[in-house]
């Protein structure tokens, strides 16, 4: 599968993908995009099966991404890793088509619990 | 304002205990007030909070520390050089997962910003702030209302 990581931080992306592996999903395809403007050029360019996406970014945030894919009649899996998971923001991710949000911290056993069923 | 939805220390090193057990793999413990906490030349990172409160975090670190912090979110060792950029971007990220969890904690907080990192060569006054440690090491961390 091919999986799209969306996140300003470069750190952050690099710790996701470790991440990733440690959970045991480290055989997919890894795209990266910096921000929610290029995640969306990516995912028409590229078809990821897969986007993992930070909410606060710059140009797009994830939320506006994520309603610009389903907007654009996308209905590719996505799901939220992000700093903040207040209800109402895994309300709203919900409401827009997210399957998941995973809050940093996070742990390989966050990743394997939510996409154990997508990925393995 | 409501002053009730203002961050505290206690809530503020909560925070930031929970992101350097987890992230870090290393423990945050109050730094002795009668201890001498300095450094030559440091990262400063910042981020807002808006809402009922409004004001900012940051966090102040000697050059030092912020490389091994970096190193230690990557999973590097200690002594690794890491690109400044790399090492502004750590540290950002850093406080970014501790504004996230405030925010989280706080009722009423309805926007985080995104980090800012730059150098500065002075430490915080320490009775504008609160110094937890990184091993042996200072960081100091300040709760900054808007000015009135």
């Amino acid at each position: 599968m091919k999986i799209l990581i969306a996140d300003d931080s470069k750190v952050m992306r690099q710790i996701v993908l470790r991440t990733l592996r440690q959970a045991g999903f480290g055989h997919h395809d890894y795209l990266e995009a910096v921000d929610g403007a290029e995640a969306l050029d990516k995912v028409a360019a590229e078809a990821p099966d897969l986007v993992l996406s930070d909410w606060n970014m710059p140009n797009k945030t994830g939320i506006e991404l994520l309603r610009a894919l389903r907007g654009n009649g996308n209905a590719v899996p996505f799901g939220f890793i992000t700093s903040e998971g207040s209800e109402e923001m895994r309300a709203a991710a919900k409401s827009a088509g997210a399957m998941f949000l995973i809050a940093k911290p996070f742990t390989a056993e966050h990743f394997e619990a939510e996409l154990a069923g997508m990925l393995s | 304002m409501t002053i009730a939805s203002a961050p505290d220390q206690a809530l503020v090193l909560a925070a930031i205990e929970q992101v350097w057990g987890s992230m870090l793999f290393a423990t945050a413990d109050p730094w002795p007030t009668e201890r001498p906490a300095e450094f030559e030349t440091g990262l400063q990172a910042q981020i807002e909070l808006r809402g009922e409160w409004n004001g900012r975090l940051v966090l102040t670190c000697d050059a030092g520390v912020a490389n091994q912090i970096a190193n230690a979110m990557l999973g590097l060792g200690p002594e690794d050089e890491l690109d400044e950029p790399d090492v502004h971007d750590a540290v950002g990220e850093v406080l970014n997962v501790v504004g996230g969890s405030v925010k989280g904690a706080l009722p009423g907080t309805s926007a985080l910003g995104l980090p800012g990192v730059s150098e500065v060569t002075e430490v915080p006054s320490r009775d504008e702030s609160f110094v937890v440690s990184w091993g042996d090491a200072p960081v100091y961390v300040q709760i900054v209302p808007d000015a009135a």
